[in-house]
């Protein structure tokens, strides 16, 4: 269309709201509620509410006294995670054994039967689909018992009373209360997390939430914590108190992710963020009782769909990587090789290996594969028997197994401790990168979310190893 | 690797952050510093000099080339050099030992003032700095603003008449809008008046009224007065200033006493139980944060209530309109209200 | 005063059960554009589900739709696009949340736009429905909730609120699938154009604000003749808001 000659319009506008004064928006918006109010009067009868509202009102004073508020928001938060890390591991175990123990050597076999070049064989079957078998097994179970419960709590109406209790601590460090609910919906998926930051209305705060929902531990990441600390941390307890240990010491991380996210919301808010605009302002929805199957359906429907997308969109390309770059030789050493022993003296320097950061930039497009790329590359690099060939990726079924492979790799406790932490403070997976640009529209901003979890990972990965160093 | 030492590397690496410490720490950093004397031109030292006098002549104060260097931070020589430049340029005349500005140096000084309230006023609307930051932001926004970004800048703000201090906008043709009021220092005890400006200078003194959180456009009456502190009451608190600091806050004297809202008290101040009709928004509560308060319903004559206290104190969740909204206190000390007697409550 | 939701529509045809199809996300080749409009945590989401058979999320907090969701369905042989909208506050401000549902109810010129409001918390949703009004003719009130609000025991008198308003207002309770078929009946009616609206246009305005706005729009028609909403047009105008002006320059909402 083309453009028309308005410019006499806006001059218009523009003189005239010179003459209206500084209280235009005030005026219009206390008229427009005085028609409401008026039609209201018209139209609506209110019986005796007392009682309806009592009951919202009595849960309301539990849910945010003093004494209980607290204590009761740290107990669902327990209970959530605990179903999910120990519920998880049934469906985990079984889908493990179906997908890679009977599934893969059935499609090796057939195969050999149909005459596949060994290289085809070894880049689809041991690459892309080993990597899509994994990320099923690891990701859907967790991912399967975290949202429903999630989704209870969210149709319940509890979710923005957390905001409101947590959001004096967020005020502190100059975010918003908000961010409690994008945090936690992190702890599922970091790119969940930073979409719903929509929810955040001003500006700045927004920003925050955004660049600092990845130190929120993502479903793809807590296999990983939960698998080392058992072999390393759970080790150095006596064994009855192994499995409690490794438990903590996992919380410990996800509840050092939560310091580092207030640490940075409040270091972000100071100074590269001071100028952007912030208001507040959380509304309080009426209980209502979730629809208790109906939801517990719904959501495990979703989030089967998402998982399983999202296994064949990124972890079946990093599958693929895996398999080529094990497999490619320069000279007489494959580019994996060739990259981990590059790559070993700064790790070192991190109290890590060659191996845990090039698995790390294989594993960018999907968190979920760091532990089997890690064994694979070890094994492969220290040329232990255990492995399935060279560039695949597997699970040693026992934990003892992996422990063997991961010692025999070098490993110490400082290494696992490390790679736990590295795993906490890295970047973003590539989904939730690309979700950040699209959400701030801005490359700076995506730059700055996704370099600053690393810089903190290196910063603490290195100082951690020092101090443990000197004092070892 | 066989040099490596772990206590060395963690000294190498502290000493690393010491010095991106000193190079790039805010506002006195390397980096802060070395970006900033470049700025310090001749034009800004000719702008610096203009508003100077403008202000000085407001007050019918003569100054001569050495008042000048007392109040400027430039050095004698670049002064005088900036002087005779602008005596050639008919900027500024003598007068005797005195320095005068010309018809053009008003002008010109009028369009800095302009470009430096206006962009105080942006600030204030558009953006999320701290109220103590404007004034040194604007210090230095004023010399970048030509004539055509500050009239662009004027119609986005929609022309506004005064800057968030209460200080008059000068228009694009040079008017001021002249406000007549008295400092709050010298009022007589039981004066009723509205704040109609507060000083942001010097910055020691602003950030005392900041944090004592007195609103412009506020109603005061005088309590209490003698030569160490001025007591006041305004929309339902009590408030001890210095004489020096009341001197920087100017107030309209109010003869009508019949309009005297004593009972106009802070949305803050409410408590659990109690209810209160809303008066208005303060003056202070700006931009999106005034808008978003008038769209949940925080509109003239609403009723509003407290829902629910928080475990840690703020926010607070108010009943308004039937859902419960949390504001924040420092929102809620921008509401003001006036509170409902016993057996009158509504929900 | 009835306590029965009742349609707002008691002379027009019934609701034809097996005229209607839930299409899913088959949205091609429509005949008209729905749009769900209102505030936050009103049920839009619920209705939306109702009405296409989608699993759109929904969630008891203000703000779980953050993006807009589109669907469709099939009533009496004709098709309609059905688009789920973010909930809003008001249309008055800037904020970047509430972009989306504004800049969709300005220039997406939905056919029907559905007002999905909370019976218990009516004056406060009015107060979006009153802006929604300004800038469209075709809506209709879908009075939602209404379970909670008989529980409430808030009683509302549909009748004398459609004629407020000058649209049909429809009862509804979208999570128990309540009055959904007089919901769709009623966006058919509207669609077809078989029920005229003469939506309530804000009054109350202060003298100064409604002459300049008098003038003002009256200077828009001159320009763009064809114009229905040049009222909230020159409100957006006066309040500065640059999409407008710079949708003004180009037609867009036409
Ligand atoms: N009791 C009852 N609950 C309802 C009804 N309609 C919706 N709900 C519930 O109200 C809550 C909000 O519903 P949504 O459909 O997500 O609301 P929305 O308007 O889409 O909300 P936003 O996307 O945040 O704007 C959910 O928990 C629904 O289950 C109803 O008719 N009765
Ligand atoms: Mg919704």
């Amino acid at each position: 269309m083309q453009e028309k000659n308005v410019a006499h319009i806006i001059a218009l506008s523009k003189e005239l709201r010179w003459q209206i004064g500084d209280d235009f928006h005030d005026s219009l918006a206390e008229s427009i509620y005085a028609d409401a109010s008026k039609i209201v009067e018209g139209s609506v009868t209110k019986g005796d509410q007392k009682s309806s509202f009592r009951i919202d009102s009595k849960i309301d004073k539990i849910v945010t006294s003093k004494i209980w508020g607290f204590p009761l928001m740290l107990f669902i938060l327990g209970v959530v995670l605990w179903l999910t890390i120990i519920g998880a591991n049934y469906p985990s175990g079984m889908l493990a054994q179906l997908l890679l123990d009977t599934c893969h050597p059935l499609l090796k076999e057939g195969a050999s039967a149909i005459g596949l070049p060994w290289w085809l064989d070894g880049f689809l079957i041991d690459g892309v689909y080993l990597a899509v078998a994994w990320v099923i097994a690891v990701m859907l179970p967790p991912m399967a018992i975290f949202f429903p419960l999630f989704t209870l709590l969210e149709d319940f109406g509890y979710l923005p009373r957390v905001a409101f209790n947590m959001d004096h601590l967020f005020k502190k460090s100059g975010a918003h209360g908000k961010q409690a609910l994008t945090m936690s919906m992190g702890f599922g998926c970091n790119a969940a997390g930073v979409v719903a930051t929509r929810i955040i209305d001003s500006p700045r705060e927004r920003l925050i939430a955004i660049i600092t929902n990845n130190f929120s531990l993502c479903n793809g990441r807590w296999p990983t914590q939960i698998l080392l600390a058992t072999i390393f941390i759970g080790a150095v307890v006596p064994s009855t108190y192994s499995s409690l240990a490794s438990l903590s010491a996992v919380i410990g991380i996800a509840v050092l992710g939560i310091f580092f996210m207030f640490f940075f919301s409040w270091a972000l808010s100071r100074t590269v963020l001071k100028g952007e605009v912030s208001t507040f302002n959380l509304e309080l929805p009426p209980y209502r009782p979730p629809v208790f199957w109906k939801t517990i359906y719904t959501s495990l429907i979703d989030r089967t769909l998402i998982v399983l997308w999202r296994a064949i969109i990124f972890a079946a390309p990093a599958g693929a990587v895996i398999w080529l770059i094990s497999n490619i030789y320069i000279g007489d050493e494959s580019i994996a090789l060739w990259a981990i022993h590059s790559l070993d003296g700064f790790g070192f320097l991190l109290g890590l290996n060659g191996v845990v950061l090039l698995a790390y930039i294989v594993a960018i497009p999907a968190n979920e594969i760091v532990i089997p790329t890690i064994l694979m590359l070890t094994v492969m690099a220290t040329g232990i028997p255990g492995g399935e060939g060279v560039g695949v990726m597997f699970e040693l079924d026992s934990v003892t197994a992996t422990a063997d492979i991961l010692k025999a790799g070098g490993w110490t406790l400082l290494t696992a401790v490390n790679v736990m932490l590295f795993s906490l403070l890295h970047n973003p997976c590539s989904t939730t990168i690309y979700t950040i640009y699209k959400e701030t529209n801005s490359a700076k901003w995506t730059i700055v979310a996704s370099v600053l979890p690393v810089v903190a990972g290196f910063v603490i990965t290195f100082l951690v190893a020092q101090i443990w160093r000197i004092l070892g | 690797m066989t040099t490596y030492n772990p206590t060395f590397a963690l000294l190498l690496f502290l000493a690393l952050i010491i010095v991106l410490y000193f190079l790039f720490r805010p506002n006195k950093g390397l980096y802060y510093l070395l970006r900033k004397t470049k700025k310090s031109n001749a034009k800004t030292i000719i702008e610096d000099i203009l508003k100077l006098l403008y202000h000085n002549q407001a007050s019918n104060n003569a100054l001569n080339v050495n008042d000048l260097t007392n109040h400027l931070k430039y050095s004698n020589r670049l002064l005088i050099e900036n002087v005779s430049k602008m005596i050639e340029n008919k900027l500024l005349f003598m007068e005797g030992d005195a320095l005068k500005l010309s018809e053009l140096g008003n002008e010109y000084a009028l369009q800095i003032i302009r470009a430096h309230r206006l962009w105080e006023k942006f600030l204030s609307e558009k953006t999320g700095f701290q109220k103590e930051e404007w004034h040194g932001r604007a210090e230095k926004k004023e010399h970048e603003l030509s004539v055509d970004e500050t009239n662009q800048l004027a119609a986005l703000l929609g022309n506004p008449k005064f800057d968030p201090h209460g200080d008059p906008i000068p228009t694009s043709t040079g008017r001021v809008a002249f406000k007549k009021g008295h400092p709050l220092s010298e009022l007589a005890v039981d004066t009723v008046g509205r704040i109609i400006h507060i000083e942001d200078e010097p910055e020691i003194i602003y950030k005392q009224i900041l944090a004592e959180k007195i609103y412009l456009d506020s109603q005061i009456r005088i309590v209490e007065k003698d030569d160490s502190r001025i007591v006041f009451h305004s929309e339902g608190e009590k408030f001890v200033l210095a004489p020096i600091v009341a001197g920087n806050i100017t107030v309209s004297i109010l003869e009508n006493k019949v309009l005297i809202q004593e009972s106009t008290t802070r949305l803050s101040s409410l408590k659990t139980h109690e209810t209160a009709k809303i008066i208005g928004l303060s003056k202070e509560c700006r931009g999106e944060n005034r808008r978003r308060l008038l769209d949940l319903g925080f509109v003239k004559g609403a009723t509003v209530g407290v829902d629910l206290m928080n475990p840690l104190g703020d926010p607070t969740a108010f009943l308004i309109k039937g859902t419960a909204i949390a504001l924040r206190n420092n929102q809620a000390s921008k509401i003001l209200i006036k509170k409902i007697e016993h057996g009158k409550t509504t929900t | 005063m009835e306590k029965q939701p009742h349609s707002a529509c008691d002379t027009c045809s019934h609701f034809n059960a097996d005229g209607l199809k839930k299409l899913g996300v088959q949205i091609a080749d429509f005949d008209f554009v729905v749009a769900l409009a209102g505030n936050p945590n009103t049920g839009k989401s619920t209705v939306f589900n109702a009405l296409t058979g989608l699993r759109q999320h929904t969630g008891n907090w203000p703000g779980k739709t953050v993006t807009r969701a589109e669907g469709a369905f099939e009533y009496d042989k004709q098709k309609y696009k059905l688009i789920d909208l973010p909930g809003t506050y008001s249309l008055l401000s800037t904020s970047e949340d509430e972009e989306v549902a504004r800049n969709f109810i300005l220039f997406g010129k939905p056919t029907v736009t559905v007002i999905v409001v909370d019976a218990s918390r009516l004056e406060r949703n009015l107060n979006l429905a009153l802006q929604i009004l300004e800038i469209t003719d075709n809506a209709v009130l879908c009075l939602n909730l209404m379970d909670e609000a008989n529980r409430n025991q808030i009683e509302i008198d549909t009748r004398a609120l459609s004629r407020d308003l000058g649209i049909p207002v429809v009862a509804t309770s979208a999570r128990h699938k309540e009055g959904i078929p007089e919901l769709i009946q009623t966006i058919s009616e509207l669609a077809n154009n078989k029920i005229q609206c003469t939506p309530r246009k804000i009054k109350n305005i202060p003298q100064n604000i409604s002459k300049a706005v008098q003038e003002l729009s009256a200077s828009i028609e001159k320009e763009y003749p064809e114009i229905s909403n040049s009222r909230w047009i020159a409100l957006r105008l006066l309040e500065g808001d640059t999409q407008i002006v710079e949708a003004l320059k180009t037609g867009t909402f036409i």
